[in-house]
């Protein structure tokens, strides 16, 4: 049962002096006989815990994988019970008052994921978006955001796009988003894990101005004790059942409780890397003419062009330079580490190496070594055209040819999932080339074990797995086959020691059986068992802005500045609908449709129509920015309509047929054109503030369309990941990509409804649900104003709608 | 201090045993997000494939109702999922406003279609009183939602030329579509999801958790 200890370092506040954002008050958190059983597991996670922390004080939480620290820190926010459903009993009190039930905005919690926090498109709004759930007046949100961002010195201004920033800089704006509600209890869950040294350096250090100043209580878990203890005064450990084992002063436990947390795999400062698992070679070899690989890249470089999504389609991006000018060789029987900060092209360069993305620039030779001479030298091909043996199904060749090569363990492994069950996983790829199923099983079964992925697991579901046991499982499904080439993108990303130990005996054997292996990781540890290394450069940014001042005289955010063409993105603004606020470019795409049924007859639907296109030089400017193909679906619909109802109506009247399809361009064309200047963001803010839309059906919805674009970058990465697991049908089937594209929609719901769960708890944290629990209305950091641009573009519209209908009904 | 029983309950209505009204943060985040997901799949159909099925039925038009059930999955699945009234509006009409920001063939018309189609399965739910959710109510829900859009709608703005047999044929397809497409299709589609642990948070998952459990 659970083991109470009681605190042992008192009131080690070290804050010298706090800000106006200092804490007055008692704050002591006090958590008793806490226990937790989510529905579907026969024991709790959390079982009667009993935790006091002082004010003021800073823990470290460790344990290890699977321990229930997580869920702990979902308890202490309250947040608990909106993302998961079980048996909740004990109590959590915070200075007095119960908290488990709902966020309060006194505990922040901030999670390992920057992406699952962002709410907004902006720097300045992210940040606002707990004050304006708390409903404070606008000159104090802005003061709260300017506050945030210094405490944790985020380099840009409030305008900055959240989508042009590194991780590490997405994870100081996500903190900044915590601190704005200023909160007395600050927890951060494994707020470093996915970031490179250097970028947990700078979180680490924002973290610790910002606990200094505020004199916040803190509590982290990280696997990784060495960059917080000595910013922490006192140590907690957690052990596989969730009881504490041990807590003290940060040094005594270390140095007390040393075997036993080595034990625990917990990863202790100094402590050396554990050595390799052992791991049977014949487990991780290639399959038999799948070997003797080499791969050299020559001058490669990837430029991405930034597609128009749903929410940005009229800011207009320069291409993004990925990855430039890299030199790369790999070769059977040995290790090649990519090594370099986050945004250097790692990945890019993996991605190339292994044939899933053809370079734009520079040339990609695969060829077979040691085959006897038998076509040795065999492929090469400029522009990342891949040829030979070696080379069947590079980044342009058929599913089961890349897959029969190259193994590939995405950097979300979540993503690498493709069968029903853990087994399943594992056999895809094998049972989709045809390989022997005895040799299949003993491979998997024996890469399973050794990496700690026991029998009770095998009948699972591989998106129940935990974070870590997915990444160990996605390393297993990318080597059973035995591919020549095996691509790893940070496989040790949340390993305790023990099974980091058993990854990267996974990746010696790998390389002892004769496999070539690409390893792209920021693990100085793991990078030690390359025979070769590549350092890349992160690419400049193409113009980041440092703004000054966060608010102008008023206290109000400034505007978008004109003649910013150093931003991100270049917005377009020619033509009125570009100039005119969402309520009016809504409004202007419904009154056709509300004029539509007063025409009588296709004449008037036609003249509507052409007077459409002669003011749409005013409306949309003089070159439309948006493809025109925007219309083809229209035009498509315009057609069918002529065509049913013409063969269906009884004298196959072409001149009654013609009324409803033109009457359908007339109210849709216009408003498809014009539908396409609506921004989620802006959209929420004026039917929030104008419409009084209530504000946490229209704030999910906002932060769910914001995560249209990215839901489509997952689609595409599902797609490669089904290409190289040697599942993706052939091009030519049209049976086959109809059930592609429904199993592809199902693991990207899979995907996108667990982020919206972490978003939920990362939206609860900042308040979100407040407003329904006190009773005080939402606030808007930014006015949503009706202007003359919006009064235009709605009277043109207006005005053509109404002449057209005056034109039918007129006397002639 | 103030010790605590079950914040949750495993028959009731509602994942948090709350009231039918009060939403959770949570229930607006991934209805949202599963009307994002399926609009991104909606606007491949669009553009895709529903050009190829439409010529597919130019034989006869109001064969071309059997295709409408696709539409109204979104409504369905919702209300499957977070079992409150106005959750299946909620989730159409957001994958409606997908649809229309990426451009579609009806334009703002999208946006009433998601109203009436998530209004007709708000209806179904309501008539068996937020009881049931098993795969016969799905189905009716899929069956209404094809009778509001239809009846109120598409009779009236796209069709008004087809005689009233080539109408009810048209209705009947739909009908069939809303009852199988998005019907047993949401059934088993939120069950899936719930399979591999995307709700975790929903009772459908929670049921299925227990079940497995015993």
């Amino acid at each position: 049962m659970g083991v109470g200890v009681g605190l042992t370092a008192g009131a080690g506040v070290s804050a010298g002096a706090r800000s106006s954002g200092a804490l007055e008050g008692d704050h002591e958190l006090v958590v008793r006989d806490l226990t937790w059983r989510p529905f579907g597991r026969r024991d709790p996670i959390l079982d009667h815990l009993d935790l006091d922390l002082a004010p003021g004080e800073r823990v470290l939480l460790a344990g290890p994988s699977g321990s229930g620290k997580s869920t702990l820190l979902r308890a202490l926010a309250g947040v608990l019970t909106s993302t998961d459903s079980g048996e909740l009993s004990g109590s959590v009190a915070l200075g007095g008052h119960p908290v488990l039930d709902h966020p309060t905005g006194e505990v922040g919690l901030l999670l390992q994921d920057p992406a699952d926090a962002m709410v907004a498109g902006t720097v300045g709004r992210e940040v606002a978006f707990g004050p304006e759930n708390a409903g404070l007046a606008r000159e104090q949100i802005w003061e709260r955001v300017e506050e945030s961002l210094r405490l944790v010195g985020f380099p840009y201004g409030i305008d900055h796009e959240v989508r042009a920033l590194s991780g590490g800089e997405a994870q100081r704006l996500a903190l900044a988003g915590v601190l704005a509600l200023r909160p007395a209890v600050l927890l951060l869950d494994e707020p470093c894990s996915m970031l490179d040294p250097a970028s947990a350096a700078t979180v680490r250090d924002a973290v610790a101005g910002a606990v200094a100043q505020s004199g916040a209580t803190l509590v982290v878990v990280e696997h990784q004790l060495s960059h917080w203890t000595d910013l922490v005064d006192r140590l907690v450990v957690l052990d596989y059942q969730g009881h504490v084992v041990a807590d003290g002063p940060v040094a005594d436990v270390l140095t007390a409780e040393r075997d036993r947390l080595l034990e625990l795999g917990v990863w202790v400062p100094g402590a050396e890397a554990p050595a390799p698992l052992p791991v049977d070679p014949s487990l991780a070899e290639p399959a038999p003419g799948a070997g003797g690989v080499l791969v050299r890249a020559e001058d490669v470089g990837v430029v991405r062009t930034v597609p128009p999504g749903l929410s940005s389609w009229q800011v207009v991006h320069d291409p993004v330079v990925a990855l430039a000018g890299a030199d790369a060789e790999v070769r059977a029987g040995s290790v090649l580490a990519l090594r370099g900060a986050s945004g250097a092209g790692k990945s890019t360069l993996a991605a190339v190496l292994a044939g899933l993305l053809e370079p734009t620039s520079g040339m990609v030779t695969r060829m077979r070594v040691g085959d006897a001479g038998a076509g040795a030298g065999a492929g090469a091909g400029a522009g990342g055209g891949s040829g030979g043996a070696a080379g069947a199904g590079g980044a342009s060749g058929d599913s089961a040819g890349l897959a029969a090569g190259t193994g590939w363990c995405p950097q979300n492994p979540e993503i690498g999932m493709v069968g029903r069950t853990v087994r399943d996983d594992v056999c895809t790829t094998g049972r989709a080339l045809g390989l022997d199923e005895a040799w299949l099983e003993r491979r998997a079964q024996g890469l399973l074990g050794a990496l700690g992925l026991g029998p009770e697991l095998w009948e699972r579901d591989p998106h129940t797995l935990s974070g870590g046991e997915q990444r160990r499982l996605a390393l297993a499904s990318s080597i059973a086959h035995g591919p020549g080439l095996l691509a790893l993108d940070e496989p040790t990303v949340g390993q305790d020691r023990s099974t980091w130990s058993a990854v990267r005996g996974v990746i010696t054997a790998a390389r002892d059986g004769g496999t070539a292996v690409v390893l792209a990781t920021h693990d100085a540890q793991l990078a030690e068992v390359a025979d070769d290394q590549v350092v890349l450069e992160r690419q400049p940014a193409g113009g980041s802005t440092r703004a000054g001042g966060a608010t102008d005289a008023e206290g109000r955010a400034p505007r978008e500045p004109a003649g910013g063409s150093t931003r991100p993105g270049r917005r377009v603004t020619s033509g009125l609908a570009a100039r005119s606020g969402p309520l009016a470019v809504l409004l202007a795409s419904v009154i056709p449709m509300a004029g539509a049924p007063f025409l009588r007859d296709w004449r008037t639907a036609a003249f509507g129509l052409v007077a459409f296109l002669v003011v749409s030089p005013l409306v949309l400017g003089r070159r439309w920015p948006q493809p025109l193909h925007r219309l083809t679906p229209v035009l498509i619909g315009v057609l069918s309509l002529l065509f049913s109802n013409c063969w269906l109506s009884p004298d196959r009247d072409l001149a009654s047929a013609a009324l409803p399809a033109l009457r359908l361009g007339f109210f849709a064309a216009p408003a498809v054109l014009l539908m396409a200047y609506l921004e989620p963001f802006p959209l929420g803010d004026h039917l929030g503030q104008r419409l009084r839309v209530p504000g946490r059906p229209l704030l999910a919805g906002v932060a769910a369309l914001q995560r249209f674009d990215s839901l489509v970058a997952t689609y595409a990465e599902l797609r490669v990941v089904r290409r190289v697991r040697g599942i993706a049908p052939p091009r030519r089937s049209v049976v086959g990509q109809v059930r592609e594209a429904a199993s592809l929609t199902f693991a990207l719901l899979v995907h996108g409804l667990r982020q919206a769960a972490r978003m939920a708890v990362a939206m609860e944290a900042r308040g979100f649900s407040m407003p329904v629990a006190t009773g005080r209305r939402r606030t808007w950091a930014q006015p949503a104003p009706w202007r003359g641009t919006d009064t235009a573009l709605v009277g043109v519209i207006l005005l053509v709608t109404a002449l057209t209908i005056g034109v039918g009904v007129a006397p002639w | 201090m103030n010790p605590r029983t079950d914040t949750s309950t495993r028959s009731g209505r509602t994942a948090s045993g709350r009231s039918l009204f009060a939403w959770r943060g949570i229930d607006f985040v991934v209805g949202a997000m599963l009307a994002v997901g399926l609009g991104v799949a909606f606007w491949g159909f669009d553009t895709f494939l529903y050009p190829v099925l439409n010529g597919a039925t130019a034989g006869y038009p109001p064969i071309g109702g059997l295709m409408l059930g696709i539409w109204l999955l979104p409504a369905v699945a919702g209300a499957l999922l977070i079992r409150r009234p106005g959750a299946a509006i909620y989730v159409e009409i957001i994958a409606a406003v997908v649809e229309a920001l990426l451009g579609n063939r009806w334009g703002a018309a999208v946006l009433v279609s998601g109203f009436l189609q998530g209004l007709g399965v708000s209806v179904a739910f309501g008539l068996l009183r937020w009881r049931r959710f098993d795969v016969s109510a799905a189905m009716l829900g899929g069956v209404l939602a094809a009778v509001f859009e239809i009846a109120a709608y598409e009779w009236w703005s796209y069709y008004p030329d087809f005689s009233w047999t080539q109408k009810l044929v048209y209705l009947g397809c739909g009908m069939l579509s809303g009852a199988v497409i998005a019907g047993l299709g949401g059934f088993a589609l939120v069950r899936a999801l719930a399979r591999a642990g995307a709700v975790n948070a929903f009772p459908v998952a929670q049921e299925a958790r227990e079940n497995a459990l015993r």
